[in-house]
């Protein structure tokens, strides 16, 4: 049976390897001439307010089919070869890993262009919702548009 | 029976995460459930949400039919 950490695109407690994913990708295919990471980390600060941890709630089903098809519609619409997308959705302490968004392609331009659009649309149509700890407690975290 | 779910801040505003709407027919747009759920829950806010029937996102003409679920979702934060 195929490990969790061998799906290219998962939501997960753990943390992840940025140095594995992009080892995966390289090994997936001789062509690949460029690899873009996007690395999401938590911050110990935030609109005036010092960060202690920041954690994430998923709507399961959805989230993990909106990410498959973030990484379809990406293969579909860029020059691109392959695409791996991680979410951590545990509690994170500030410095900690969130989300990567891996790209490999021949040429660095659509490898570049990709991994923006990938980490801005889904943004946009995963459902996930990040709620920070402060010192005055927990609060919801109001996406800027 | 529709299972209703909640997340993020409205789990929080509505006080549940889960909840079983009885629209007593076997189908209704969205836009009725959105309107039942208001009646019973007097925190829900009218906007801004996003809706998704059967982990599908959804407009307010979208049909609900009885055993769907409905997720009442704030914009998304993820990343």
């Amino acid at each position: 049976m195929a490990e969790a950490k061998d799906r290219p695109v998962r939501i997960q407690t753990d943390d992840f390897s940025v140095e594995e994913e992009v080892l995966r990708l390289r090994e997936g295919s001789l062509r690949v001439g460029a690899v873009v990471t996007f690395l999401g980390t938590a911050r110990d600060f935030s609109e005036g307010r010092s960060i202690r941890a920041i954690e994430f709630e998923q709507y399961s089903g959805m989230a993990l089919r909106e990410m498959t098809r973030l990484k379809e519609d990406a293969l579909k619409r860029f020059a691109i070869i392959d695409v791996r997308i991680v979410h951590r959705v545990s509690r994170i302490a500030p410095g900690g890993q969130i989300v990567l968004i891996a790209v490999s392609a021949e040429h660095r331009k659509a490898a570049f262009e990709a991994c923006l659009w990938c980490i801005d649309t889904l943004k946009k149509t995963v459902p996930l919702w990040k709620k920070e700890t402060t010192e005055e407690g927990e609060s919801w975290v109001v996406p800027h548009p | 029976m529709i299972r209703v779910l909640f997340f993020g801040m409205l789990a929080g505003k509505t006080g549940c995460r889960e909840f079983s709407l009885d629209m007593k027919k076997p189908q209704a747009p969205l836009k009725e459930v959105m309107e039942a759920l208001h009646a019973r829950f007097s925190g829900l806010p009218r906007a801004p949400y996003m809706t998704a029937i059967n982990e599908e996102q959804a407009e307010a003409s979208s049909v609900v039919k009885d055993g769907d679920e409905v997720a009442i979702m704030p914009p998304f934060s993820g990343g």
